[in-house]
């Protein structure tokens, strides 16, 4: 993916927000027990993780990561933590890096951010906090025994600078009305830019006038069941810009009501499982930012040549067509019988209906029943061997 | 008309209310600056000019004419190690 191919080796090969990297770097560089922590404050795809990242390498750290669902809970804090804080020297030079911390108040804040501040107060290693807004009357308390930088979107020309340095590195071209575009659309987010323009490069090149949201579930699946490569497969995936849930449940749908072989049917479930499985995470922690893994995960279902198409529903044909017809039929039917023998229709379909079958089969018991009654029932016995 | 008292941007004289004054400074328009030149990136003229939102934005850019040269994105690279050389700084450990 171009977005790690061209990710930054070093602080310097970063784009805009020269005054606040460079504060960053002095303050890694005066960095002494006792130095307050840093807040890097700024919107999603500025590069907060980046910087971080690049420092520790730089600067010679082991970084350790948290997220605001590490450090919501008081015991998980001190259990995570101490040891670090305490043993620093026994453990290399470890560095603190806790994202998305505007996130850890909450309903599901057992003391956590009490906590954090109470390490914060006294570092014994170089912390670094990450959020994307500072404004809350609840961030306060961090503010205030932190230094802040804030980092700030980047302008369009440097954003355009930027995608041309790699689109002349790729040797592609863009159209100049797709480039105003996707740098228009990207509001100095780098991640979201370069991910959009692989996305047109890369084989789907939907009309610039037309926006990559009009694709709706059914061309966008079907596109990817057709792309004639695995680029353009992704390129679909990250055209398709719905609800997640709603992407994966479309693919379910999709791969298990078309006619594939066994060993097919079984690899693309498991990619399914993985990617319910990443999303089933981020609702549960919040942890929105995984939710980028997601395509790379759904790729996998990708095959060239492959059969499967959309389909909405979630069941085969087969089952479905029985459901919803036959079901109907066995449903009036339950309802007649249950009445006459002073039981619920559940009892009825769940306890006496196989006797019955079974009784009206073994040519036991004889009921005078309406036509289309007599074919399901028929169909039941069918069923019973 | 200005103000002549020395005021910090933004801070309202409530003397001069009303009297269509200004601060100098919030008088002037805003522009980035060219990292690469020194000079204003011209955002007036800048063809991304409504999707920029001047306040907001990391506060150097690079003028029309320096992203015309040749190999803009190395001039960009060389002025940025030139004027914030603190970015290069390694520490060995």
């Amino acid at each position: 993916m171009w977005s790690e191919k061209y990710r930054p080796q070093s602080i310097i090969d970063m784009m805009g927000n020269e005054d606040a990297r460079a504060s960053f770097v002095e303050w890694f560089g005066k960095w002494k027990k006792g130095t307050k922590p840093l807040l890097l404050v700024g919107p999603p795809g500025i590069g907060k993780t980046t910087l971080a990242n690049l420092a520790a390498k730089q600067f010679g750290y082991d970084m350790i990561s948290l997220n605001a669902s590490d450090v919501r809970n008081k015991n998980r804090i001190e259990e995570i933590l101490s040891p670090i804080l305490g043993n620093a020297s026994i453990l290399g030079s470890p560095m603190i890096f806790v994202d998305e911390v505007d996130g850890i108040y909450g309903r599901s804040d057992y003391g956590g951010a009490e906590a954090l501040i109470k390490i914060l107060k006294e570092p014994t290693v170089p912390i670094i906090l990450a959020a994307n807004s500072d404004l809350s009357t609840k961030m306060k308390s961090i503010k205030k025994v932190v230094k802040t930088i804030h980092l700030r979107p980047l302008p369009p020309r440097l954003v355009q600078l930027f995608l041309k340095k790699i689109l002349k590195k790729e040797n592609a071209k863009l159209s100049p009305g797709s480039l105003i575009k996707i740098i228009s659309e990207s509001r100095g987010d780098l991640r979201s830019m370069i991910n959009s323009a692989q996305a047109i490069v890369t084989g789907f090149e939907p009309a610039t006038e037309k926006s990559f949201e009009s694709l709706d579930v059914e061309s966008g699946v079907n596109a990817f069941f057709k792309a004639n490569s695995i680029d353009e497969a992704r390129s679909v995936l990250y055209s398709l810009r719905i609800d997640p849930r709603e992407k994966i449940n479309a693919f379910y749908s999709s791969v298990i009501t078309s006619s594939i072989s066994k060993s097919e049917l079984d690899k693309m479930l498991q990619v399914l499982s993985q990617a319910d499985m990443l999303f089933g995470k981020i609702m549960r922690t919040q942890q929105w930012r995984l939710l980028r893994y997601l395509d790379e995960i759904l790729i996998g279902l990708y095959q060239k040549d492959s059969s499967v198409r959309y389909s909405q529903y979630n069941l085969s044909w087969p089952l479905l067509n029985r459901l919803r017809w036959d079901g109907k039929s066995i449903k009036e039917l339950a309802t007649i019988l249950a009445k006459n023998m002073h039981i619920s229709r559940s009892t009825f379909g769940t306890l006496y209906f196989p006797y019955m079958l079974f009784c009206i089969k073994n040519k036991k018991m004889n009921l005078d029943l309406k036509e289309n009654f007599s074919d399901i029932i028929e169909k039941e016995i069918e069923k019973l061997a | 008309m200005y103000a002549t008292r020395k005021l910090k941007p933004m801070r309202l004289d409530f003397g001069l209310k009303g009297l269509g004054v200004k601060h100098e400074k919030c008088a002037e328009i805003k522009e980035l600056k060219c990292i690469v030149c020194g000079a204003s990136a011209g955002c007036s003229q800048c063809e991304y000019n409504e999707d920029c939102n001047l306040e907001e934005v990391s506060q150097l850019c690079i003028c029309k004419k320096c992203n015309e040269t040749e190999d803009p994105f190395a001039s960009y690279q060389i002025s940025v190690k030139k004027k914030f050389p603190l970015l290069n700084l390694k520490i060995e450990t």
